[in-house]
């Protein structure tokens, strides 16, 4: 008993204590959610009325889409997801397998870029994909391909730093063999390469997945029509109005839609755990 | 698929066939839409876009590099959407780019010309109607209170006698001899045509078209002369000549201005002002010193409870699975939303945290508690990213390295800070490096929770206490009130050579690079 | 071999540039004028349109809805020619900045026109002398009082003060009086100007005082004597309006300012609307209010989509004609700036109560004295900081009032050049 109490009690309260920390505010957003007022006063730590007013707003008021602003979400995110891992895995790559000419200077420069701090970026970015609408409406500004593009554009730079390590701690003879079998770099990178980086590129994916999820500045500029908007930004309606502001649909939203990503963030724990650290870990 | 049949797909006629198709499927298309820049003067796009093609058209089609074919698409979406913006910031730091200095110059001049016209002293307007009088613009005028009705071309006013006009209900004449109204559909090329025209009538005065109904009159009062590039007052004469910082002003009292002016290169006049003024150098080192201190304190804070929780649950005790997904919810939850949350947690009234403490601190109203606060908060966001790292780092320290210091007599304590923790630090000093940048521009937690605040308007503070660089700059930048993006400009390329130069150091020391070398 | 697959895919450039220069740049004239709006005008005007379109003959009318005010406003401020709208439902504290940046154009209204309209809600949207759009609708408060409470209209403040004091502990009231719409700046401008402090000052013929600001020690007194108990706020006035509407709609505070906007939440409670503006310190003077019109706003990029006289039309058939405010209004339920459609019969009863405490002590919000376009602090920082100040962080209500008044005075005495 004794040993117990000086080995693992600590270790339970150390748990608990954080876990209650970690899950107040959430019990809180669950409570708005449920409570027909339509603000963030939380007048008792147990709800006085269990209503649904919100969540039924949300799926049957016609002027709130929600589950197509769902489908946009997903669709945006998974698509930033995928094509975010495939550019930022094969940079990494490259950067980390390939010997040539400049590759501490294209490295130090992505991270550098990486760090400036992008305040114009918006104002920038809208005026270019403005350009781009004079011509190509359809992949211009206010389109989903539109937004997609600019997703990608930092892309590269944010998971080589990610990828980099794990690249890195994949053993060079693994290359070697490969090379005397025939194969080019790019063989070597899909037949070899990618089956190993898995858990990496999952974690990878999952991060650019839930980033894009709730990234709401761009995406309000670009999808301000209705049907094309993410829930990231229909949310916004609730609490970016002129003179009031509407917590109730807006806590119940969120929870909606947190589900699935911690659905997916919860089965993919043991990839990610070993996931990311396998970027830090060398050899 | 096994490997031969991936190989066989990889390689071989088939694969190289696939493979040209979609690199000139993919190269057409930019063409195409270069084409279609360049027809709508979008040079650089569309001069982008060619030599995008050209270095795709290379990379894949031939052995020139074989690096390139793994980052080339990685690269070009980065010059288009990240770099572009970076150059757009640091032009537009020599420019005197505010509120009221916007647009282009030509486009300014356009805005003042429009505002040139100023409606008579009379108020005079009438109802009219657009079409064409012996096959020229005109209008049909009408005045329903004196029921003078009469034709207004370019060049000429011709009176009308009212018999000879035929009205509609309202008074409002609709017919005329030789006078072809325009109808409906003919309105929207009528537009271009009939606006901004002048239509005669009298020496001093002009109807100007304030709709496709109304007519208003109206005079020039300032000129454009080109030659000079001044504008005139035609009625005082006074002149107005380019200030050189973006906009026409009086010679004699350079503070009287048209409107709008214009966004001017004024070169490093930003970047003396961060220097030389003291109301925006004084706010600018407190907040650096904020931001570094907030840096730092996240990052050990957060890290700090990341490693207590990894060295807790690392042994497989009962329940460690649920404690697990529990610890990483408030990663997984939007950000947006928890910090919202948090925020009215803090509320002084009715928030819950002085529900529960029974105290009724002012979080926001003071600099100090509104600090605490948004390390509190961060810490809520931040402690599971270094739970899950430090998990799997105390995992892959070989544990002979600890059974054989135990070995030797060394307690729990001694090689938790001799071993293991150098080690670790070893492992995750990237990753700590770029927390620390990261929360460096953490623009989210700040506007959201606090807005930067506190603030003491009253005394004419702009930046608050828990402004951070990045959110002063926004809120110089696109603050309510007057909007200055060159200056913010000047101070996001300030804050970068800092940024960067923090980092760079740190990773020379961590030796991080010298994998690269 | 690199030759052969140089030649295919040249091969293949070639040819899509051929099919390419077939493409031409389509050049037929602009028949579309866009709108934006908000994500409350903006369905209301869409279903307006949806029903009558035809406003402007040869014209459509696009309405495009943003999620937010915010997002409406993020969007106005980035937009250039290429995607900007023709005409924009904002805010009347858009005009100087747009003016002055080159975003909104100047229109000229026929007299006939403009009487259709109370003729202080142009200075709302007037800049320098030129006019940028056209009121769609007012915004304003007022204070209701909850008759199960207090039973009787107060004749003063110091009446709410002690009425609240009495009450509070058989009632268990939260505060006495508190902002529940338009926020501690803009709606509690009603109470500052109770107790003595007007934004600007108007003297007997109407016209703007310059070169002084309300009287620091009288104010500042005031909210000693009414506000505070000591070095503390007594609990009548929160600073912040977190929570009011609630606790107003709960019975837990007698007096609330609302706006017009949200009286359908408060009736639905089950209240009735019983209005007033806030009673001053001496019977028969009351706290000013702010009447603040949005505006359908003319932009410089209607000239270049070439639809500028249409755009202009626009404004005139619809959104300053009878019949467009009633049919808009009818969606909306917000006040009609447009007289006609003020004393049409379907607005409702409501808003005639917000009418009469406007008549009674409303005055024109006017952005050149308020937004402080010289630079520095402004009305909409500095008030609610004013509160912040004395009563949670117990500083000297005649000191900070006098940082107030100079303040106030600077941008008055600033504005003055860009009415």
């Amino acid at each position: 008993m004794n040993k117990w109490l000086r080995e693992d009690l600590w270790r339970h309260l150390v748990g608990i204590a954080i876990c209650l920390f970690a899950l107040f505010p959430l019990y809180l957003v669950i409570i708005s959610s449920f409570s027909s007022s339509g603000s963030l006063q939380l007048s008792s730590f147990l709800p006085r009325e269990i209503s649904f007013a919100n969540y039924s707003k949300l799926f049957n008021d016609p002027t709130i889409p929600y589950l197509t602003w769902v489908k946009n979400s997903l669709f945006i995110a998974g698509s930033v997801a995928v094509f975010s891992v495939m550019i930022g895995t094969a940079s990494a790559f490259a950067f980390s397998r390939l010997k040539f000419k400049g590759r501490k200077f294209g490295i130090q420069l992505l991270l550098l870029v990486q760090m400036f701090p992008a305040i114009l970026a918006i104002s920038a970015v809208y005026v270019i994909m403005e350009r781009v609408y004079k011509f190509a409406p359809e992949i211009g500004l206010g389109t989903q391909p539109g937004l997609l593009l600019v997703y990608l554009g930092g892309a590269m730079g944010v998971n080589i730093w990610l990828l980099k390590g794990f690249v890195d701690s994949i053993p060079a003879e693994l290359d070697e063999a490969a090379k005397i079998d025939g194969a080019s770099e790019v063989q070597t990178f899909w037949l070899i390469f990618v089956p190993l980086a898995a858990p990496v590129l999952a974690v990878v994916a999952l991060l650019s997945f839930i980033g894009t999820f709730n990234e709401f500045i761009l995406a309000r500029l670009f999808l301000v029509d209705m049907e094309s908007r993410t829930v990231a930004v229909g949310l916004q309606q609730f609490i970016g109005g002129q003179y009031s502001q509407n917590w109730g649909p807006f806590a119940a939203g969120s929870i909606l839609a947190s589900i699935p990503i911690v659905i997916i963030f919860l089965s993919l724990q043991k990839y990610i755990v070993s996931g990311l650290t396998a970027g830090s870990v060398k050899g | 698929m096994t490997g031969k049949n991936m190989t066989y797909l990889i390689r071989g006629k088939v694969a190289f066939v696939i493979k040209v198709i979609f690199v000139t499927l993919i190269a057409s298309i930019l063409l195409l839409l270069a084409q279609s820049a360049f027809a709508q003067r979008e040079y650089v796009i569309s001069g982008f876009l060619a030599i995008s093609v050209l270095l795709l058209a290379l990379t894949y089609l031939s052995k020139i590099s074989i690096p390139l074919k793994f980052f080339i698409p990685g690269i070009l979406l980065l010059t288009a959407f990240v770099i572009g913006p970076i150059l757009y910031t640091v032009t537009m730091s020599g420019f005197n780019y505010k509120t009221g200095n916007i647009i282009s110059k030509e486009e300014a001049i356009v805005q003042i010309k429009v505002r040139a016209i100023e409606a008579a002293p009379s108020g005079l307007s009438f109802d009219v109607k657009l079409g064409r009088y012996d096959g020229e613009p005109a209008i049909l005028a009408s005045d329903i209170n004196t029921s003078e009705y009469f034709i207004s071309t370019l060049d000429a006013r011709i009176p009308l006698v009212a018999s000879s006009v035929t009205l509609n209900e309202f008074g409002v004449a609709v017919e005329a001899p030789n006078f072809a109204p325009l109808n409906d559909s003919e309105f929207a090329t009528a537009d271009k045509e009939f606006t901004g025209t002048r239509f005669a009538f009298d020496d001093q005065y002009f109807i100007a078209l304030e709709g496709f109904e109304a007519g208003v009159v109206s005079q020039q009062v300032l000129e454009f002369i080109p030659e000079k590039d001044q504008f005139k007052n035609l009625l005082t004469g006074a002149i107005y000549t380019d200030n050189g910082r973006g906009n026409y002003a009086l010679a004699e009292d350079k503070g009287v201005i048209l409107e709008p002016g214009w966004r001017a290169p004024i070169w490093f006049e930003n970047y003396v002002n961060i220097v030389s003024d003291p109301r925006v150098r004084e706010p600018l080192i407190r907040v650096f010193i904020w931001t570094v201190a907030f840096a730092f304190l996240t990052v050990l804070t957060t890290f700090a409870l990341g490693l207590l929780l990894a060295l807790a649950l690392n042994k497989p005790i009962r329940g460690r699975r649920i404690y697990r997904s529990i610890l990483v919810l408030p990663y997984a939850m939007p950000s947006v939303m928890s910090i919202l949350i948090w925020g009215g947690m803090f509320n002084t009234e009715f928030g819950a945290i002085n529900t529960l403490l029974g105290t009724d601190i002012a979080w926001f109203s003071d600099p100090n508690f509104a600090r605490v606060a948004v390390i509190l908060v961060n810490l809520w966001l931040g402690f599971p990213y270094f739970y899950l790292i430090s998990s799997g780092s105390l995992q892959a320290i070989p544990s002979e390295l600890m059974e054989a210091a135990a070995i030797d007599g060394a307690n729990p304590r001694q090689i938790f800070r001799k071993i293991t923790l150098p080690l670790l630090l070893q492992i995750l000093s990237p990753l700590l490096i770029a927390s620390f940048a990261f929360n460096f521009n953490n623009f989210n937690l700040i506007f959201l929770l606090t807005g930067g605040g506190p603030r003491n308007e009253l005394d004419g503070e702009i930046a608050g206490a828990t402004d951070i660089l990045i959110s002063y700059t926004y809120k110089i930048a696109f603050g309510s009130g007057t909007q200055d993006l060159g200056l913010a400009s000047a101070i996001s390329l300030i804050i970068f050579i800092l940024v960067a130069s923090i980092s760079l150091y740190s990773l020379r020391k961590s030796k991080v690079l010298e994998t690269f070398a | 071999m690199n030759t052969k697959r140089f030649g295919f895919a040249g091969v293949l450039a070639a040819f899509a540039l051929a099919v390419s220069t077939l493409v031409a740049p389509s050049a037929s004239a602009n028949t579309q004028i866009v709108v934006w709006a908000d994500e409350s005008r903006g369905p209301n005007l869409t279903k307006v349109i949806a029903a009558k379109g035809d406003w402007v003959p040869g014209f459509t009318v696009k309405v495009v809805t943003f999620s937010s005010f915010d997002a409406l406003k993020d969007a106005f401020d980035k937009a250039t020619d290429a995607s900007g709208p023709d005409i924009v439902v904002g805010g009347n504290d858009w005009v100087p900045t747009g003016a002055k940046s080159g975003k909104l154009a100047p229109l000229t209204l026929t007299a006939a026109v403009k009487a259709r309209f109370n003729q202080t809600q142009f200075v709302d949207l007037t800049y320098k002398g030129k006019l940028y759009g056209v009121p769609v609708d007012i915004n304003n408060v007022a204070m209701i009082y909850n008759t199960k409470l207090v039973s009787t209209a107060p004749k003063t403040f110091g009446e709410m003060v002690s009425n609240y004091k009495s009450l509070k502990a058989s009632k268990g009231l939260k505060a006495g009086l508190c902002i529940a719409g338009g926020g501690m700046s803009w709606g509690a401008h009603s109470v500052f100007s109770a107790l003595g402090a007007d934004a600007y000052q108007f003297n007997s013929r109407g016209g703007i005082v310059y070169g002084r600001a309300f009287n620091a020690t009288t104010f500042g007194k005031n909210v000693r004597t009414y506000l505070m108990d000591g070095k503390k706020s007594n609990g009548f006035f929160p600073a912040t309006d977190t929570g009011c509407k609630d606790n107003f709609l709960a019975g837990t505070v007698p007096y609330a300012v609302i706006g017009n906007w949200e009286w359908a939440d408060y009736v639905a409670k089950g209240f009735t609307m019983n209005l007033m503006p806030v009673p001053g310190v001496v019977d028969g003077t009351y706290g000013k209010m702010f009447g603040s019109v949005s505006g359908a706003l003319l932009t410089t990029f209607a000239a270049k989509h070439g639809v500028e006289s249409a755009a202009k039309s626009l404004l005139t058939n619809f959104f300053a004609s009878t019949d467009g405010q009633v049919r808009y209004q009818a969606f909306e339920k917000r006040p009609p700036a447009e007289k006609g459609a003020q004393a049409d019969a379907t607005v409702s009863a409501a808003q005639r109560g917000f009418g009469s405490a406007a008549s009674l002590a409303g005055i024109p919000q006017i952005g050149a004295f308020l937004n402080s376009n010289k630079g520095g602090a402004n009305y909409w920082d500095s008030a609610p900081a004013y509160w912040t100040a004395v009563l949670i962080d117990g500083k000297d209500a005649v000191k900070e009032a006098s940082k107030l008044a100079s303040i106030w005075r600077t941008n008055t005495d600033g504005g003055r050049g860009d009415l």
